[in-house]
């Protein structure tokens, strides 16, 4: 019965949908002196230009009918233009969503390749010395601000070993092709990688390591060590499986959190992505840009809680779907 | 160490339990409105469980510290926080100046005691401004149930799916950087947990008994709510609290990073690990970078031993999986 389920929860996301885009509207409409307050407090323009530039951008309509003029021209494709560089709203996203992307992409990977070994080696050995020191390593993990990390990384691995670049995806003088490219883009990409991979790792250690220590009290974990399978087995097969389900959960909803922290990792390395221009665009009040990187990030929370109840169901028999 | 105060903790009379009372601490204010006795000695169980985790002791005694630091330090030391002196520009740790100084020859542990008194009671103002909205909204959803419940849970539902960071990001820069604005934009995002908790309370508490005795002898809604109901519905919520300075405090932090917070000259943590980004990278005067952001680390690791600790002494069931 997965099909009707996952109809049903689609319909569910499209009300919770629209809930977020009037909040954003409303949100955006608090700016004292509405969206072109900046532009007439820096640019010497005329009244009567800022009369044309209200009209142009339908800022006289009443809120319901720019509220409804916007979210028609979301749902048709036509996201506005930019208001700093006249650029199409989904054509300047569209060239920075792919880099916070494959951040965010590694950046997951990354961590769960070092939460679940750790996590589970961590479980299967409580009390031990690795237990301890991967718990208070992921204590201090959660409470390290990704800034600071990041700004010890470039100290220690730019200015003084100078290993690793220290801004940028690519090394702009020189040219590279082949492997020699791939090398250059891995080069940059560590160092913002690990930093926006600290918490989400942290995070999950302990979330599985709790999950393993649960599930290998159980009875049906302790009816498979007595039938004499190999402890391999067991740790695996028996209680990974179980102890995956929560799991499962929790790091998926991590996604989102990861996409958001991007903003921190793209200004500390100066990597052009969403966040970078998501923050630029704050500081010029550019409102269609503003909105829509919003819409994106809503949108992706949206659609990862959808797939994590989808995985969830897949992975644990006993939810129904009724 | 008067500074800091363990919370009080109301748990309810529901299981009468014996102890001494709180060291120092019994009649902390915020405990009056509970019913005198059981609840008082709940405090003390609460205390004495809390006592054992070492680290939450610990956590408490760095936080307390660090508060009465920022609070008087700034007083203490002989150094003008925004006083720029071209002769001490850029000095290493010394004895003199113990975190070193800026390229403006501001001496470092003087900004980062006045910067530690804007991040900590910004975090602090915006965790209590969530703490009213999220047990106001918890509260009314959970006591009046039926639609009004719904709505408002629908409603929680969306600030969940909001992107947070964004979301703060884009109040500070439309509204501009000031005390409140930062506060509140922290606190929007940050009241749902707390509504959630209260309201799931709420559910199970107005079924009880007690509400229905007091209810018999004539009390009125916002009486039950305000002295019977939400006394008993708090101790997850102060968990929660604890845990949200910790948040409250990276997201201000994050947020002065940006360059979207408090505006210089004003100091705060994470704007002092902003001016020092080019120091670090391109002249390596770590000192600019290691101080400030350890007082970052130093405080949400505190708050977030002392939320483990409360949830431990509040709730004994999760005592035992938490320990190791």
């Amino acid at each position: 019965m997965v099909g009707p389920y996952i109809i049903r929860r689609l319909l569910q996301a499209i009300p919770l949908l629209f809930g977020i885009s009037i909040i954003i509207f409303l949100m955006l409409q608090m700016a004292p002196g509405g969206p072109l307050a900046s532009g007439e407090a820096q640019a010497a323009i005329t009244p009567e230009q800022i009369e044309r530039l209200r009209g142009h951008y339908g800022l006289d309509d009443p809120l319901p009918v720019q509220y409804l003029n916007w979210v028609g021209g979301i749902v048709t494709g036509d996201w506005g233009t930019s208001y700093d560089t006249g650029q199409p709203v989904l054509k300047a996203i569209g060239e920075r969503l792919p880099t916070t992307l494959v951040l965010t992409g590694l950046a997951f990977v990354v961590s769960l390749l070092i939460a679940i070994p750790v996590g589970v080696l961590a479980a299967t050995r409580q009390y031990s010395a690795f237990d301890y020191a991967s718990t208070g390593l992921s204590f201090a993990g959660i409470a390290t601000p990704s800034f600071w990390f990041g700004l010890m990384l470039l100290y220690v691995f730019s200015f003084q070993l100078d290993l690793l670049p220290s801004s940028g995806l690519t090394d702009l003088r020189v040219e590279h092709t082949g492997l020699a490219d791939l090398w250059d883009r891995t080069q940059h990409l560590i160092m913002p990688v690990a930093v926006l991979a600290l918490i989400a790792t942290a995070n999950l250690t302990r979330y599985i390591r709790s999950s393993m220590l649960e599930v290998l009290g159980q009875d049906y974990v302790r009816t498979a060590r007595g039938s004499g399978l190999p402890e391999r087995r067991v740790i695996l097969q028996h209680a990974g499986k179980n102890a995956s389900i929560p799991v499962v959960t929790i790091a998926m909803l991590m996604v989102p959190d990861l996409f958001l922290g991007a903003v921190i990792t793209e200004t500390i390395f100066s990597i052009p992505g969403m966040g970078a221009l998501f923050v630029h665009s704050a500081e010029l009040r550019d409102y269609p840009v503003l909105l829509g990187i919003l819409i994106i990030a809503a949108l992706l929370v949206v659609v990862t809680n959808l797939a994590t109840d989808v995985i969830y169901g897949f992975l644990d028999p006993r939810i129904s779907y009724e | 160490m008067s500074e800091v105060r363990l919370p009080p903790e109301p748990l309810g009379g529901s299981e009468p339990l014996g102890g001494p009372d709180l060291p120092g601490g019994g009649d902390s204010p915020g405990g009056g409105e509970l019913a005198g006795e059981s609840a008082r000695s709940l405090t003390a169980q609460t205390w004495r469980q809390f006592r054992r985790h070492r680290l939450a002791v610990g956590g408490l005694v760095i936080l307390g510290l660090l508060t009465v630091a920022v609070i008087l330090g700034p007083w203490l030391i002989p150094f003008d926080p925004n006083r720029i002196e071209a002769s001490t520009a850029n000095l290493g740790p010394s004895l003199t100046h113990l975190m070193g100084t800026d390229e403006l020859g501001r001496d470092q542990l003087a900004r980062i005691l006045v910067g530690g008194r804007l991040t900590l009671s910004v975090s602090a103002a915006a965790v209590l401004v969530a703490l009213i909205a999220g047990v106001a909204v918890g509260a009314v959803a959970g006591y009046a149930g039926g639609f009004i419940d719904n709505v408002l849970m629908r409603v929680v539902d969306i600030f969940y799916a909001l992107p947070g960071l964004f979301i703060v990001i884009l109040l500070v820069a439309l509204i501009g950087p000031s005390y409140w604005t930062i506060v509140i934009a922290i606190a929007v995002l940050s009241w749902m947990n707390t509504a959630r908790l209260v309201r799931s309370s709420f559910l199970s508490l107005k079924e009880k008994e007690f509400v229905e005795a007091a209810r018999t002898v004539g009390a009125s809604d916002v009486g039950i709510v305000v002295r019977h109901i939400l006394p008993n519905a708090l101790s997850p919520v102060i968990v929660a609290a604890t845990l949200g300075v910790a948040n409250a405090i990276l997201i201000e932090s994050a947020l002065s990073f940006l360059g979207l917070g408090f505006q210089p000259p004003e100091a705060t943590w994470g704007g002092l690990l902003s001016d020092a980004k080019s120091s670090v990278v391109i002249t390596g005067h770590w000192w600019r970078g290691l101080f400030p952001g350890l007082m970052i680390f130093i405080t949400v690791l505190s708050a977030n031993f002392i939320g483990d600790g409360l949830r431990d002494a509040l709730d004994p069931r999760s005592a035992g999986i938490k320990k190791g």
